[in-house]
C-alpha cells in the first residue's frame, strides 16, 4: 500500500502543479 | 517489484499513456502553431517556447476540465440518477446517499474502515463526499486555468490581427471560450450517456465496468 499511497499523492501533485503552471503561463502572457 | 507493478498496473499504464500522448500533443501542437506563424509571415518559435506558451496551456487545460467535469458529474449524478439494467447504476431502490449502516459510517464503521469514516461531524461529511469534491475542485481549477491561458492566447491572435485585446471578464463571455468549452463538454456527455445505456445490453468479459456476460439485461448494479 506504500506504493499505492505514493501514486495517489504523485497523481494529485502532478495535476495541481500542472494546473498552477498552465495558469501561470496565462498570467505571464497577458 | 513485479507484484508492485501488477498491483498498480491500471494507474501506471494510464499515467504512462498520458505522458506519451502529452508529449505527442506538444510535438504536433508545436508544428501546427508554427504553421500559423508562417501563414502570418512571422518567425517560428522553438519547442521550449511553445511549451511555455498560452496556446499550449489552453489546449491542454480545455480537455482536462471536461474530463474532470465528466467524472464529477458521474460520481455525483449516480448517487441519485438510475438506469435500469446498467452496471453503472445502483439498484432501483437505492437512489440517494443511503443509510449509515449500508455506508459503514459513524457507529457502523468497522475496524478496517478509514478513520474519517468512523468520525462524526464535519470530518465524516467531508470524507463521505471527498471523491466528488476533489473532482469538482480539479474541474473548477482546470476551467479557471483554461480561461486564464485562453485569454492570453486569444489576445495574441487579436494583436496579430491588429484588434484590441480583451480582459479576462471579456474573454469568458467570448465565443472562443464557450466554443472550446462546449465542444469538450458535448463529447464527454455523449460518452457517459452511451456508457450508461450500452452497458445494459452489451458485455465485456472480465471488466468491472460490465455485468457478467451471462447476467440478464434487466439486472442493475451488478458488476463483472
Amino acid at each position: 500500500m506504500t506504493v499505492t499511497k505514493a501514486l495517489f499523492v504523485l497523481c494529485l501533485t502532478v495535476v495541481v502543479c500542472g494546473l498552477a503552471y498552465f495558469t501561470a503561463l496565462g498570467l505571464t502572457h497577458r | 517489484m513485479r507484484r508492485c507493478l501488477r498491483d498498480n498496473s491500471l494507474t501506471l499504464t494510464f499515467a504512462t499513456a498520458f505522458l506519451l500522448t502529452l508529449a505527442g500533443q506538444a510535438l504536433v501542437g508545436h508544428a501546427e502553431f508554427n504553421n500559423g506563424l508562417l501563414v502570418d509571415s512571422l518567425a517560428p518559435v522553438s519547442l521550449t517556447a511553445y511549451l511555455m506558451s498560452s496556446d499550449f496551456a489552453v489546449d491542454v487545460t480545455e480537455n482536462w476540465q471536461s474530463e474532470y467535469l465528466q467524472f464529477f458529474l458521474y460520481i455525483f449524478g449516480t448517487v441519485w440518477l438510475l438506469q435500469r439494467g446498467s452496471p453503472e447504476s445502483k439498484e432501483m431502490d437505492r437512489a440517494g446517499p443511503e443509510d449509515d449502516e449500508t455506508q459503514r459510517v459513524g457507529a457502523h464503521a468497522r475496524d478496517d474502515s478509514p478513520r474519517w469514516a468512523a468520525a462524526e461531524g464535519i470530518r465524516q461529511k467531508l470524507f463521505s463526499r471527498s471523491l466528488g469534491l476533489v473532482m469538482a475542485a480539479l474541474f473548477l481549477l482546470s476551467w479557471l486555468a483554461q480561461s486564464v491561458a485562453g485569454t492570453a492566447a486569444y489576445n495574441e491572435l487579436r494583436l496579430r490581427n491588429l484588434q484590441p485585446p480583451v480582459d479576462w471578464s471579456g474573454y469568458i463571455l467570448s465565443a472562443d471560450f464557450w466554443s472550446r468549452t462546449l465542444q469538450n463538454w458535448q463529447s464527454e456527455l455523449i460518452a457517459v450517456a452511451s456508457m450508461a445505456i450500452l452497458s445494459v445490453y452489451l458485455r465485456q468479459r472480465g471488466s468491472p465496468e460490465s455485468k457478467p456476460v451471462g447476467a440478464p439485461h434487466h439486472a442493475t448494479g451488478v458488476e463483472g
